[in-house]
């Protein structure tokens, strides 16, 4: 039997570590019985470059430990013309004044080409191309909005891109972090009170928001409904 | 750029030659009242232009002490280009000439060196959030703007989330993710 796997995105360690909530990575992948992986672009983003910035130095060491530790790994496969040729797909789909607009950058499309060459699923916090895949009509209309109508976009690029990539299952940190909850792993935390669940979904949701995952207020509602259905 | 921003622009560069022009004792203190509105301005506008400007003349007050003579003409006759070329509308070359003046001093004073790198690190993520809102991913948005991931990420969640609804909701989300895992 092929081993499970997942493909994190840069957003969702960067999320989970800036929240310390990194922690919960080692009995989530436990459970999930497979590997965990990450890109060389994706590792680049993680370990390589913040090494090299004071501010953040830190938290590419503890991302290295994860590495060294054998907790994610590094994928070794990437098909390099393949991720060349989506790259000039989803870039070329929108132009301004005649000329090309990137919207992605190299480790978003290494994950997500991996990710599908392998029949993984994959974690990630970032909105842009969640939106290509899942809604790119939304995406259509959220550029030419923001650019005030400046932006042309190809439709027949773009719906290229979403088909080729659609069967890929996305998730988040903050599903992430759901599940750690149903597990137990966040139940420490819990004030004996009446709410303390409620607090504690509220706290680790929103830490998560605002650490970087894309959700909004009316999805951390849902979210927060749902997980404490659950354990009622 | 915004005409009202030029003229503010425009402005502070002709009161900053003004005050260079000859070199004076009193130069310290009337470049350090015009820093000073610079700020105003940048809080009134919170545009980048504004930022840089503001944070040109600030360094210049802090280095005026030990800016050498071929130093100083070189403020002042760039000064004067940027100034001249950004009223004909050349921003490429008035960028040009605000780079190589923030060259010059950087290397005249360690502090300004220091002070310079913050607030232009805070400028470059401000115009990398914008870059998010306008739909342009972490990654790119950073790349653009030469920061690191990690740098934007925080600011990522407070984007606004431009009226977004997610496509799939998100306890089916959920479900799939409990799944994926086995719980």
């Amino acid at each position: 039997m092929a081993t499970k796997t997942i493909f994190f995105d840069a957003g969702p360690i960067i999320t989970l570590v800036m929240a310390r909530l990194a922690w919960i990575l080692p009995p989530l992948k436990k459970q999930f019985g497979g590997e965990f992986y990450i890109t060389p672009a994706v590792k680049y983003e993680l370990i390589d470059r913040p090494l090299t910035v004071k501010r953040f130095q830190f938290e590419a060491l503890e991302v290295s430990k994860m590495v060294r530790e054998g907790l994610i790994k590094i994928y070794p496969s990437v098909n390099d013309s393949e991720v060349s040729k989506i790259k000039k797909l989803v870039n070329g789909s929108f132009s301004m004044r005649g000329r090309n607009m990137d919207v992605l950058q190299e480790g978003e499309v290494q994950s997500i080409t991996a990710a599908k060459n392998i029949n993984s699923s994959i974690v990630m916090d970032e909105r842009t191309l969640r939106l290509l895949i899942e809604n790119n009509k939304r995406m259509k209309s959220l550029l030419e909005r923001r650019f005030h109508g400046k932006v042309v976009a190809n439709l027949d690029r773009i719906n290229k891109f979403s088909n080729e990539f659609k069967q890929v299952n996305i998730i988040r940190s903050v599903e992430l972090i759901g599940i750690a909850f149903k597990m137990g792993l966040l139940d420490d935390y819990i004030l004996k009170r009446r709410n303390g669940t409620d607090i504690l979904l509220n706290a680790v949701l929103y830490a998560a928001r605002y650490n970087g995952c894309a959700v909004t207020d009316h999805e951390i509602e849902e979210l927060k409904d749902f997980l404490s259905e659950r354990i009622k | 750029m915004k005409q009202l921003i030029k003229k503010e622009i425009i402005h502070d560069l002709s009161e900053a030659i003004k005050i260079l022009e000859v070199r004076e004792a009193k130069d310290y203190e009337e470049l350090k009242t015009l820093s000073d509105h610079g700020i105003e301005n940048v809080a009134l506008h919170k545009n980048l232009d504004v930022i840089s400007i503001t944070v040109l003349i600030y360094s210049i007050y802090k280095t005026l002490f030990c800016l050498k003579t071929e130093d100083y003409e070189f403020v002042v006759e760039h000064l004067t280009k940027a100034r001249d070329t950004l009223k004909r509308g050349n921003l490429g070359l008035y960028n040009n000439y605000l780079k190589k003046l923030f060259s010059r001093i950087q290397h005249c004073n360690a502090a300004v060196q220091e002070h310079l790198q913050d607030v232009m690190q805070a400028a470059r993520i401000k115009k990398g959030s914008i870059l998010m809102q306008k739909g342009l991913s972490i990654g790119q948005a950073a790349g653009l703007m030469g920061l690191s991931n990690w740098d934007l990420q925080r600011y990522a969640g407070r984007t606004p989330a431009y009226g977004h609804t997610e496509t799939i909701p998100a306890k089916r989300r959920m479900k799939k993710a409990l799944s994926l895992f086995g719980v």
